[in-house]
């Protein structure tokens, strides 16, 4: 687990896409997520 | 050039919905898809509220199904048995979904409900399109090969009433191909879809058939559902737009035929990956639509029936005091053009045939 911490940035920089596209795929699911509850609520 | 809608009555833009539901089968023809979860959000988009989107884009794959299913019976890739199976639990789903629709129409919540609905079939669909199609281009680009096994069996494959399905070789389950055509049916009622994207990778990764005859059965399995779905919402809703249907009807069978002739020369990893590109976005616009943007109040105008041109004026009255009716004339409508796009496209396709064998 810490491995993970440690080498993060490197992975992070590494690949920058994947990163990207992991923050934009899980802000669209946050945001689905929040929406249903605020419509529902 | 706009045209008023003399059910959804909303006035659209001719040229906008022929040229969007020509795009649209362009892409269905090119991903091998329905493309009625594209249609229905850009028919939202232009202004048809989403109980009226929802059944005529039913109706429009009606036609579209219609049209490529006889494509494939004339060429024998059809499994008629697992077909017949698949529609029993599309039948059953189909009348969920139109009664779980009824009950959020009387609450006041299916718009919200149909939009929830695309967001998460497109955010799903598009996230793991999205990651197997980066996948696999990234395994392309570092030559990896990875074996994957024929056949992985669940516990769907040890359900009762087993029965053999001679054209695709198959010894399983009923129960298989009717559970799936349960969610499909219930999907395809809400959502206004046919329900191939769903319907094709349960096909060839759960019931196993060949890939042969996945196409001709999925289509196949989609007009039923899509019969169904039309004849309901005519019925209990009276939103069907003959109008709205020929419209998209003509534009997405021409574009289908492009999509298909394309299709061969694009390599699969992008297409994929494109694909899931395009279904994120249109969900992103959904959400947005959804949850961000100001909706203006619109005044509700009281259209006299006697001031709509006289096949509009027809329609509406069809509609309104004929309803089973002008649900069976929709749909019988929608088959003919189907066949007729069908035969004509044969006709065109054994004229070139013809053509460049007398230019050799």
């Amino acid at each position: 687990m810490s491995d993970i911490f440690k080498n993060l940035p490197t992975e992070i920089k590494k690949n920058k896409l994947k990163t990207g596209i992991f923050i934009g795929l899980s802000a669209y699911w946050g945001i689905i997520l929040v929406g249903t509850f605020v419509s529902f609520s | 050039m706009d045209v008023f809608l003399p059910i959804a009555e909303v006035s659209v833009n001719i040229i906008a919905i022929l040229s969007l539901s020509g795009v649209v089968g362009v892409l269905s023809g090119l991903f091998g898809v329905g493309g009625g979860f594209l249609m229905t959000p850009f028919l939202i988009f232009l202004g048809v509220p989403p109980t009226y989107a929802v059944a005529n884009e039913a109706n429009n794959i009606l036609a579209t199904s219609v049209s490529g299913s006889t494509t494939h019976y004339l060429k024998h890739t059809l499994d008629y048995k697992m077909g017949f199976m698949i529609v029993i639990g599309g039948s059953i789903g189909t009348l969920l979904g139109i009664w779980t629709f009824s009950y959020f129409k009387g609450t006041g919540k299916i718009d919200i409900v149909i939009s929830l609905a695309y967001m998460y079939i497109l955010a799903i669909i598009g996230t793991a399109m999205l990651i197997e199609g980066l996948g696999e281009i990234d395994k392309a680009r570092k030559k990896i090969i990875t074996k994957k096994k024929l056949h992985v069996h669940y516990w769907i494959h040890g359900l009762p009433l087993r029965m053999r399905f001679q054209k695709s070789k198959l010894y399983e389950s009923a129960f298989t191909p009717i559970i799936i055509g349960l969610i499909v049916g219930f999907i395809a009622a809400i959502m206004g879809i046919g329900g191939a994207f769903i319907l094709v990778p349960a096909m060839i990764y759960i019931i196993g058939m060949p890939t042969r005859l996945i196409p001709g059965t999925s289509l196949f399995v989609t007009i039923f559902v899509s019969v169904i779905v039309t004849f309901l919402h005519a019925f209990n809703y009276g939103s069907i737009d003959l109008i709205l249907v020929a419209l998209l009807v003509i534009g997405s069978i021409i574009g289908v035929q492009v999509g298909q002739k394309l299709g061969e020369s694009i390599d699969s990893a992008g297409i994929k990956t494109l694909l899931a590109v395009l279904l994120l976005a249109v969900g992103i616009a959904i959400a947005y639509d959804a949850f961000f943007a100001e909706h203006a109040t619109n005044e509700i105008v009281k259209i006299d029936v006697n001031n709509l041109n006289p096949l509009s004026m027809f329609i509406k009255k069809l509609s309104l005091e004929m309803p089973i009716l002008y649900g069976l004339f929709s749909i019988v409508f929608a088959i003919v053009l189907g066949v007729g796009a069908a035969f004509i496209r044969r006709f065109f396709s054994n004229l070139r045939k013809k053509y460049s064998l007398k230019k050799v």
